[in-house]
């Protein structure tokens, strides 16, 4: 009876033909080659578990004739039994082909050897001479073979940490060097180890280890693997190993830095303490203090925001990230780089204005700040002297992550009484940079419009929705999508902070959400503006108390 | 609580079957049961092994049930371990219980199989790490260092003989308890037994308790109770048990003082006064059956007797103890001093043995000095 097995035979073969290559993974190849095979074995041996668990021990044999030579050979492949949970699906698979009522001598037989295949696995084997001396004692003594080899191992660990540490402190003695080749070795072996907490001490000497060589001489298997493990969170590891790992192997770090982006976008987020609660977790803006560290992540986003042509949420993510990077900063009190090291190219001036925080200027001081940001920016970008396209974005992208004085602009807009063409300007250009059409010109003109009109609305206590609509039309109507969201930004803000705005914002917002697409733009609005208001020591209950009720509802539909 | 105690008395019982041929008869329901009562007695560790008397009186009657001490209260907590490794390993299992036994080994009742590994994976996995770390090309390892396994086997060693120590009834026991630990040496090899022996006696001069803690009861985290309790005396009388093995039997000294480099016996001398004049002592005895061989100009042994040191281990000897603390130090020239004396106090060469070693061992010294 043909049940599809899902474990084609095709498998089956290759891993046989590779168990038989490996043998017992004593040579050099043998052991890289396992190494790199024993994510997708595990697999493998989960598969045929799931598939074994359904059926009797003899069908068992009569489907996978070979399975015995398979298990068999890779009990005795260290690399395959000390990784991960293959041990327990080796285990598993041995119990699914023992036989509980044994007809004939083959059954009993194969019982033997699954039996002797456990012991091998788990106590003393027969096998295994110098195991012999010792597990007599060890039982006599009244501990078994679980007690013996949690201590072995932490004897093991401890000489290959002093050995490997002793070097940093012997500096210029040769005597005591460790050679290359042998940091390399153990650095293999500890491949299919990482994950087993004994192992965390070797892993953070490994990790720390200079020898002075210009070459990378840790491998690259087990920087990987290492990268791996600490981004699933299967083990943890002090900041300064991360840090290490990271400056050392390239690779890693892209990969750290993707994984943590495809976390962020692919997951719904409430509140953005949320986000940056996962931010702060994965080491990167930590990390992001050593400023080759921080021009990589850099790259990276500013790719991602390319990619995705500037969707909010990634522009978000980067905002939260400058943040965080710079309290990190701050709060580093090694050797510290000046932040302006980690904006080489940038004027200086605009440099600065932008890198001091809200919180640092009293709220009164705000307005004037964001001219000054707003003059030197417009001084810069009008100027001739900006030819290509590339260079007007960095100064785009600079600004753009210090979101913060952005979204204040706007609220400076609609909350104080000030001259709006300065802060207009900044969020013209922030939504849209270019203007060579004078498409920028064009988005300032009819920002202007909409602004006067909300400007008549402020002082109106009492507001329907009609009144609001001319607005509404016009996001609709305009082409320009620059515009759109200049105007979706200046009206979310207007219904937050104006008085007759509160009294309608929920009526009115769940109208921009149905007939516009606008509504994750307004959800990403309302959390950083929630966030900022926490964290900036505003004083506005009103509207916090608000937003929290917009976004509940907004998220729980969205 | 006399329940309990009754019930306690069983465990040597339980085990020795398990371990025995009665198993034949065992079914998968059998089985079951042997592997519940394993879990209650760990249970019955748990909950008592912070209250003291209780952990006595358990303990006391553990040992009743038994002809040797083998097991204490701390086994009570390793007991599914205990039991399921000994059913493995015992060939007598009919195959019904026996898949029955793996099946419960690789899914432990009443625990969820959630993030803490299965015990026996983790021992799986670790088996394969020492296997793994046992690379070769490391460094050479210093001679007073012991070697991973020895070390382990120190440990555990040294666990227990500091529950036997604290648990077992003082009063009249310590013939006992000797013979006991010379029937568990036994099990070893000799000069394996030497290098464990050496080791615990080495361990023991770290901070007290600070190893063996790990060793300690509930094989699981390593945390214990019992080695916040490894008192200064409770080790005194651990190295007292183990010095009275060494030097009990002259034979066994000598061989111990054979196999095992000087540097550490050196460093043994130097910390346990008890071993120092009977070390001396051997020297002094292999020392004055050199004889001078005027042909090759040099000390020869008088019979190619294998069981004593040549000259050159002889001096090597020497030379490490005069490395030791600045008592040993002391200790030792004195010694050769009054032997030199002794012997005639020559100071020419070929006459006396004692004057050669003192000449050589302080040019050693000498050169030593000057070089740091």
């Amino acid at each position: 009876m043909a049940q599809g097995t899902t474990v084609p035979k095709l498998n089956f073969e290759y891993w046989l033909d590779k168990a038989i290559e490996w043998g017992q993974a004593t040579t050099l190849e043998s052991q890289k080659d396992v190494c790199l095979h024993l994510p997708q074995l595990q697999e493998f041996l989960h598969q045929i578990y799931e598939t074994l668990k359904h059926m009797d021990s003899i069908v068992a044999i009569q489907q996978f004739p070979l399975i015995g030579q398979l298990l068999g050979r890779l009990c005795w492949n260290p690399f395959v039994i000390g990784y991960d949970e293959s041990q327990k699906t080796l285990m598993w698979c041995l119990c699914c082909l023992y036989s509980s009522e044994p007809q004939n001598p083959v059954e009993l037989k194969a019982n033997s050897w699954i039996r002797s295949l456990l012991c091998h696995l788990l106590s003393s084997s027969k096998w295994e001479s110098n195991e012999a001396e010792s597990s007599t004692f060890i039982s006599t003594l009244g501990y078994t073979s679980a007690d013996y080899y949690c201590h072995l191992v932490k004897n093991m660990v401890f000489p290959l940490v002093t050995e490997l540490r002793g070097n940093q402190f012997n500096g210029l003695n040769i005597q005591g060097r460790v050679s290359a080749s042998r940091v390399n070795a153990v650095s293999l072996f500890c491949v299919p180890l990482i994950t087993l907490p004994d192992l965390t001490p070797l892993l953070e000497t490994l990790l720390l280890y200079h020898g002075g060589a210009s070459k990378e001489i840790l491998s690259s298997e087990f920087l990987e693997a290492v990268n791996e493990a600490f981004l699933k969170k299967k083990i943890s590891l002090p900041e300064s190993a991360v840090f290490s790992l990271w400056l050392r192997h390239l690779p890693s770090l892209e990969k750290a830095a993707l994984y943590l982006l495809d976390q962020l976008v692919t997951t719904q987020f409430n509140s953005l303490e949320e986000v940056a609660c996962v931010i702060k977790d994965s080491l990167l803006p930590q990390a992001a203090s050593h400023p080759a560290i921080f021009r990589i992540v850099n790259e990276i986003f500013k790719n991602a925001l390319l990619e995705t042509d500037g969707t909010p949420e990634v522009m978000t993510i980067i905002q939260v990230f400058t943040q965080l990077f710079l309290q990190a900063h701050q709060n580093e009190n090694k050797r510290k780089f000046p932040l302006k090291a980690y904006f080489p190219y940038h004027h200086q001036p605009l440099l600065t204005a932008l890198l001091r925080r809200p919180f640092e200027l009293p709220t009164t001081h705000w307005f004037q700040h964001l001219k000054h940001i707003s003059a030197m920016l417009k001084a810069l970008v009008e100027d001739t002297n900006i030819s290509s396209l590339a260079d007007l974005f960095e100064i785009w992208f600079l600004v753009a992550r210090f979101g913060e004085w952005l979204d204040i602009a706007a609220e400076q807009l609609l909350k104080a009484a000030v001259e709006p063409d300065a802060l207009l300007w900044l969020l013209a250009f922030y939504y849209c940079p270019q203007n060579e059409n004078q498409q920028r010109t064009q988005t300032m003109v009819e920002a202007q419009a909409v602004y006067n009109h909300l400007m008549m609305l402020f002082s109106c206590t009492v507001l329907s929705v009609k009144d609001l609509e001319a607005a509404v039309h016009s996001i609709m109507d305009i082409e320009q999508r620059c515009n759109q969201h200049l105007i979706t930004h200046l009206l979310t803000n207007f219904l937050l902070f104006s008085s007759g705005g509160h009294m309608i914002a929920q009526k009115f917002i769940y109208h921009i959400t149905r007939t516009t697409d606008r509504s994750k733009e307004v959800c990403s609005l309302l959390i950083r503006t929630a966030y900022r208001i926490k964290h900036n020591g505003e004083e506005n209950q009103r509207t916090l108390k608000l937003l929290n009720e917009l976004l509940q509802k907004l998220t729980s539909k969205v | 609580m006399e329940a309990v105690l009754e019930q306690v008395e069983q465990l040597p019982a339980l085990l020795a079957v398990s371990r025995s041929a009665l198993v034949r008869d065992w079914d998968a329901l059998t089985l079951d049961r042997a592997l519940e009562w394993g879990r209650y007695f760990q249970h019955l560790h748990d909950r008592f092994r912070t209250r003291p008397r209780l952990r006595e009186a358990l303990g006391r009657r553990l040992r009743r049930g038994q002809p040797s001490p083998l097991l204490g209260f701390p086994q009570l907590g390793r007991c599914p371990q205990l039991l399921g490794l000994a059913l493995l390993e015992n060939r007598a299992l009919p195959p019904a219980a026996c898949r029955r036994l793996i099946h419960s080994l690789l899914q432990p009742a009443g625990e969820e199989a959630g993030p803490e590994p299965c015990s026996l994976a983790l021992l799986a996995r670790r088996k394969a790490a020492s296997r793994l770390l046992a690379l070769p090309g490391g460094p050479p390892r210093a001679p007073e260092e012991m070697g991973p396994q020895p070390r382990t086997e120190a440990q555990l060693l040294l666990s227990r003989l500091r529950e036997e120590v604290r648990e077992a009834e003082p009063a009249g026991e310590a013939a006992g308890r000797l013979r006991w630990l010379s029937g568990v040496l036994e099990e070893l090899p000799q000069p394996r037994a030497f290098e464990v022996v050496a080791a615990a006696l080495l361990l023991l001069l770290l901070r007290p308790g600070s190893d063996a803690e790990q060793a300690g009861d509930g094989g699981r985290d390593g945390k214990s109770l019992d080695g916040n309790q490894a008192s200064e005396t409770g080790d005194e009388g651990v190295a007292g048990l183990l010095l009275s093995w060494l030097l009990g039997n002259l034979e066994r000294f000598s061989a111990f003082c054979l196999f095992l480099p000087g540097s550490l016996l050196a460093s043994l001398a130097g910390h346990y006064s008890q071993f120092s004049r009977p070390y001396l002592d051997l020297l002094t005895g292999w020392g004055s059956h050199l004889l001078y061989d005027p042909l090759q100009g040099r000390w020869v042994k008088s019979c190619l007797d294998k069981a004593e040191l040549s000259w050159e281990e002889l001096r090597e000897r020497f030379t490490c103890l005069c490395q030791g603390s600045a008592l040993l130090k002391g200790q030792t020239q004195a010694a050769l001093k009054l032997l030199k004396a002794r012997d005639g106090d020559f100071t020419v060469c070929g006459l006396s043995v004692w004057t050669d070693l003192l000449m050589e061992v302080e040019e050693y010294l000498r050169k030593e000095a000057k070089r740091q």
